[in-house]
Order: structure tokens, then C-alpha cells, then sequence
């Protein structure tokens, strides 16, 4: 029985045995905790569709633009499941690296502190980019609906621009939020921004010049005052 | 004198506890009208002197903050001499009231003012008229406050002799909608000078509506659709020619059409347990003596309405699509292919469009702003249709032709009732 193989053997079957105990309530309640995820999220994803049905957010959606967003992007779900499905999956993520930490590996504790200190980070650049994209759809409709009613020329035109400018905008700083090469993503916001207004002003003062003469014209010079001229009193 | 009357500055209820009780009330809202309200407040005085000089009747003048010196012209403008303008000297002086209001700034605040002064004084008869009127004479005054006090009537109405361009957001939307939703046909709904009993006043002061838009710019169809669902007897008097000092050329009509519709919007929204009940309209019984007046003619540019009008069913599908009714949008998409000379937009049509959008509003299913707006290229390519359509009509070929519209609207009305229901369980 003393022989050294068997000796070697036992002990490390005994070290083995001994790591694995060491693991197992670790992975119990590693388990434990997923469980406990799935139930939480489930609940959380059933209480907030319910909550969201009530509020007729499918609706508010649809009036944002953000149903025909998703549809154009062949999401076949409504907002509602949308919102419920996500939020299911992040707490099932939270769950999941807390379950992680239950195993108390050290590498694997340092991913998950990361993880719980950008998490922030990654909420607020999804803040930032909702808001930026209800707002440039919003903008650029109120654009669109004030260029036709002024009769200006290329209205479409006009709203894309806007609602370029602010997707582009919201983009950088979701970006920043995210400290995803800050320098470089300033720099190239700045670049894009200044070569848009460039173009805009190359296009509009060579492209345009007779538009520009003519709008000119019409701010300093009296030119046919009765053209367009209308008495009609609405009210 | 049972109203909360706290939203009057304290120098006015001072002055009105000091005056303790009177006939009659003249409101003049104000602001920025210094070129005009002196006229104003002459033929209100003249009006008084001259068909009330046994009644003790007070001015209010309720500004909302000129800088011209509004208030200071209507507390200096007098007629002077009466026996210039008047067979008789008055009984009784006009007593003048020149007060700021508080609240939103806007008509709305300045007349719930003049309504709370009403209500202390203990008024029988109210008038309110504008301050940028040029055409107002001292008839005006017998004719807004003679109904009230010698016939029994709650609330008198404006009838004016326009130019038949003249008024078009009240004549293809207001007055039309207005008529078949409550049935009772209102010609100026939104005419601005109006006469009611001091009833009527306390009865403005108990709705909560001077923190809306009711305060700032939705006052007369306010006024005008209170007084009819809230049972009063209602009339209509004949004034002549309205004319007022010239708008600023500046103010956007997208603005203006927005302001107007979402007041009548809004309304349909609060009272449509009546609207829903009322199937005919019932003739308003008419005061003065109506005659022809000579207007000055209105130059209107229809190629640059149609021509916005194409530009929004190019551009707004995005938007009508989510208001409209499919055949009604297929509709108005097949008018842009029209020769502008002989642009049409048919009158049953113009009113499906208009109830769309009622029920577009009511069901929030865009941002309301954004909706009401969208109906500017509509309602130029309407107006641009009538404009057309009655180049060579007279003053009653044109009445007429508002007159048909007016029974379209009528007809087209179980279209409104059936979508407006629809959207309880989601806009179909």
C-alpha cells in the first residue's frame, strides 16, 4: 500500500476530490442563482409587458417612429416584446455574472467587477442613442412639415440633413459614453461635422448659386414685392 | 358673486368693490393696439351714451402688457363733446377701468378678467369687442347687448359682411364643424366681438380652463361652443364690415391653422356625449338689419397654395398615411395631378379629411402638433379650390356654395361617429 505510485495516486485523487468539493457548493450556487435569474427576469418580462400594454407603449412607438424603425430593420417583434425581451436578458446577464462570482475565480471576478462597472456605461449610451434617434425623427419631421408649409425648395432634403446631423451627433456621444477611442471618435466627429457644413456650403454656393442669388435677392432687393404676394386673412 | 375672483389683480377688485354694482360690462382686450383702441373705446363710449344712458355701464380695457401705450390711449380717448355724436347727453358717464391680467399671457385671460369684473359688479349684459377694429360704430354696442337685455338671449354672435376670400380657416373648417357637430349654425364662430348675459359670464368662470390653451388663443370658439352645450339661448347679430388693423404679415398660417383647429379638436374631445346625440341643426335667430358694403378687393396667389399643396402629398405620405383613411389618401393623391388653373378639391372629400384628422387627434396616433400642422397643405389646396370655384361667384353665389359644404359636413357626420367609436378599441 506504500508504494510511491499508489501514494502519488491517492494524493491526487485526494487533491482532485478535495478541489471538487471546494467547487460543487460554488457551482450549487452558481446554478441557484441562474435559476433564480430566470425566474426574476421571467417575472420582470411579464410584469413590464403588462405595464407597457397598459401604457399603450406600442403606440407612443409607433408615433416616435420607432415601430417603423424596427420594421425596417426586419425586427418582426413589437416594441413591447422588444423592451420585455431585453430586459428579461439583462437581468439574466446580471444574474449570470453573479452566479460567476459564486465560483470565486479570480479572473473571473475581475471580468465581472469590469463588467458591473461598465454596465452603466452601456446603459447610458443606449439612453443616449433612443433618445438621439426619437429626437432626429422628431426633428426632422417638424422640419419637413415646416419646409412644405413654407414652400421651400428640396423639403426632404432639408429633414435629412437634420436628422443626419443629430443620428450622427447622438452616435459620437454614445461612443464617448462608451470611452471607445474618445480621441479618435472626437476628432473624426469633428471632421465629419466640418465636412458636412463644408459641403453643405460648397453645394449650396456652386450648385445653388442661382438659388442663392435669388433667396439674396429677396432679403435685400425689391424684387416683384407682389409675386407672391397673398391678402387672403384666414381667420 | 360667489366666484373665486382671486386671479384679479387686487387694485381691480378694490376699484370694483368701491364701484359696488352695474348693468353692464364692455371688455377690450388688449395689446400693443395703441393705433386703434382709441377708436375703439370712443364708439364703445358713443354706443352706451347712445342706446343705454339710463344703465350704469363700466369699460374694462384688460392688457396684457403693451409697450406702445395702449392703456394710456384708452383711458385718454374720449368723444368730448356728446352733442357731436349724440342727440341726447348720457345719464350716467361710462366708467373706465384700464387693468393689466394675470395668468397665461393671451385673449383667454384677458376676457376671463373682464368676466370676473362681470361677475362682481353683478352685470346683466356683457360685450366684448376687439381692439384692432376699425369698422366698429356705436350700433355695435346696441346690437351686442340688446338681445341680452331686451330679449332674454344668453349669448349674441357676430354677423359681419366679408369679402368672400376673407375668413377661410372659418369658412372651410370652423364654421362647417361647428354647425354639424353641435347643430347649431353659428356663421362666426370665432368672429371675435360677441355680447352675453352676466348668467353666461358666472358660467365662463366655473369651467378650469384658463391654465390650457383656452387662455392664450382658443377664447371665441370657447365661448361660441360653451354657450351652445351649456343649453343657453343663443343668437346672431348683423354688424356690417369687419375691418381690422392690418396683422402682422409675419405670422405663420401653419401656426395659426394649428391653433385654431386643435381649440375645436379639443372641444369635441370634452363635449361628445352632445356632439354624438345632435343630428340636424336648428336655425339662430338673426338681429340687425342686414345691407351690402362695399370691400376692398383681396389679392390671393393660388398657384403657390397648389403648388404647397402638391408639395405635401409628395412629402407628407409618411404622416397622412398614419391620419387618413386609405380611399380618402388615394383620393387626395390623385388631385395633385390637376392643371392648377382648374384645381379642384371636392367639398365631400375636404370633409372626410377634416374628420380624419378630428379622429387622428383624438386617438393621439402622431404628435398632434406634427398632425395639425400636416393639414396646411390640405387646407391651402382647399382654399385654393374655392377661391377658383367662386371667381366670378356674388357675396350669395358664395354663400351658397359654404352653405353645401356646411350640408356635407351634416351628411358625412355618422362617418365621424363610427371612426371616433373605432378608436376606443384601437384606431382602425
Amino acid at each position: 500500500m506504500n508504494d510511491p505510485f499508489t501514494t502519488r495516486l491517492l494524493r491526487a485523487l485526494d487533491v482532485f476530490f478535495e478541489a471538487v468539493m471546494r467547487f460543487l457548493p460554488g457551482l450549487l450556487a452558481a446554478l441557484l442563482i441562474i435559476a433564480l435569474g430566470l425566474v426574476i427576469g421571467w417575472l420582470l418580462k411579464v410584469i413590464v409587458r403588462r405595464l407597457l400594454l397598459l401604457a399603450r407603449f406600442d403606440r407612443l412607438c409607433d408615433s416616435w417612429g420607432v415601430s417603423q424603425a424596427l420594421a425596417r430593420a426586419d425586427v418582426r417583434v413589437t416594441p413591447t416584446a422588444l423592451a420585455a425581451t431585453s430586459l428579461f436578458w439583462v437581468v439574466l446577464a446580471s444574474f449570470a455574472m453573479a452566479a460567476l462570482a459564486a465560483l470565486e475565480v479570480t479572473a473571473v471576478d475581475q471580468l465581472i467587477s469590469s463588467f458591473f462597472l461598465y454596465l452603466p456605461r452601456v446603459l447610458a449610451a443606449l439612453a443616449i442613442l433612443l433618445a438621439g434617434f426619437v429626437m432626429s425623427n422628431f426633428l426632422a419631421r417638424a422640419t419637413l412639415l415646416a419646409a412644405v408649409n413654407a414652400n421651400a425648395p428640396s423639403p426632404r432634403a432639408i429633414s435629412l440633413v437634420v436628422k443626419l446631423l443629430i443620428a450622427i451627433l447622438s452616435f459620437a456621444m454614445a461612443l464617448e459614453q462608451l470611452q471607445i477611442a474618445k480621441n479618435i471618435v472626437l476628432a473624426a466627429f469633428v471632421i465629419t461635422f466640418g465636412a458636412v457644413m463644408l459641403s453643405l456650403a460648397i453645394a449650396f454656393g456652386a450648385g445653388g448659386r442661382d438659388v442663392a442669388r435669388r433667396v439674396l435677392e429677396r432679403q435685400f432687393k425689391d424684387v416683384d414685392p407682389d409675386k407672391d404676394r397673398d391678402d387672403l386673412s384666414h381667420l | 358673486m360667489s366666484q373665486d375672483t382671486s386671479f384679479m389683480p387686487p387694485d381691480l377688485q378694490h376699484e370694483l368693490a368701491v364701484l359696488g354694482s352695474a348693468d353692464i360690462v364692455v371688455g377690450i382686450p388688449s395689446y400693443n393696439n395703441a393705433r386703434t383702441i382709441g377708436h375703439v373705446v370712443k364708439a364703445v363710449q358713443a354706443g352706451l351714451g347712445k342706446y343705454f344712458p339710463e344703465l350704469h355701464a363700466v369699460l374694462v380695457n384688460s392688457d396684457g402688457g403693451s409697450t406702445d401705450g395702449t392703456p394710456a390711449v384708452a383711458r385718454e380717448a374720449s368723444i368730448g363733446d356728446y352733442r357731436t355724436v349724440l342727440a341726447a347727453h348720457p345719464l350716467r358717464p361710462v366708467h373706465r377701468i384700464t387693468t393689466p391680467y394675470h395668468g397665461l399671457p393671451g385673449k383667454g385671460s384677458a376676457l376671463r378678467t373682464v368676466f370676473g369684473a362681470a361677475s362682481l359688479l353683478g352685470v346683466r349684459a356683457c360685450a366684448v369687442v376687439d381692439s384692432d377694429l376699425r369698422s366698429i360704430t356705436p350700433e355695435w354696442i346696441d346690437l351686442l347687448l340688446s338681445p341680452v337685455l331686451k330679449e332674454g338671449f344668453d349669448f349674441v354672435a357676430p354677423l359681419y359682411k366679408r369679402h368672400k376670400y376673407d375668413g377661410t380657416i372659418t369658412n372651410s373648417i370652423v364654421y362647417p364643424l361647428t354647425r354639424a357637430l353641435y347643430g347649431r349654425p353659428v356663421r362666426q364662430p370665432i368672429g371675435g366681438d360677441f355680447g352675453f348675459s352676466g348668467r353666461l359670464a358666472e358660467h365662463y368662470l366655473t369651467h378650469d380652463v384658463w391654465s390650457s390653451d383656452v387662455a392664450r388663443f382658443g377664447i371665441d370658439i370657447w365661448m361660441t361652443t360653451t354657450a351652445i352645450t351649456g343649453g343657453f339661448r343663443v343668437c346672431q347679430s348683423f354688424l356690417g364690415a369687419k375691418l381690422h388693423d392690418v396683422k402682422d404679415p409675419g405670422v405663420d398660417l401653419s401656426a395659426m391653422l394649428t391653433q385654431v383647429v386643435s381649440s375645436v379638436f379639443a372641444l369635441m374631445e370634452a363635449h361628445e356625449p352632445q356632439w354624438r346625440q345632435v343630428r340636424e341643426s336648428t336655425p339662430v335667430p338673426v338681429f340687425g338689419f342686414e345691407y351690402s358694403v362695399g370691400l376692398e378687393s383681396i389679392q390671393v396667389n393660388v398657384e403657390r397654395m397648389v403648388q404647397i399643396f402638391c408639395s405635401g402629398v409628395r412629402e407628407l405620405g409618411e404622416v397622412w398615411e398614419r391620419c387618413l383613411q386609405p380611399d380618402t389618401l388615394e383620393e387626395v393623391h390623385s388631385l395633385a395631378g390637376q392643371a392648377p388653373a382648374g384645381f379642384r378639391f371636392p367639398a365631400p372629400l375636404w370633409a372626410r379629411v377634416v374628420y380624419d384628422f378630428a379622429v387622428a387627434h383624438h386617438a393621439r396616433v402622431v404628435n398632434r402638433d406634427h398632425l395639425l400642422r400636416s393639414l396646411t397643405p390640405l387646407y391651402l389646396g382647399r382654399t385654393a379650390s374655392f377661391v377658383l370655384e367662386t371667381s366670378n361667384a356674388d357675396a350669395g353665389e358664395v354663400e351658397g356654395i359654404i352653405e353645401d359644404l356646411c350640408h356635407e359636413f351634416e351628411t358625412s357626420k355618422p362617418y365621424l361617429i363610427e371612426r371616433w367609436h373605432a378608436t376606443r378599441g384601437g384606431l382602425s
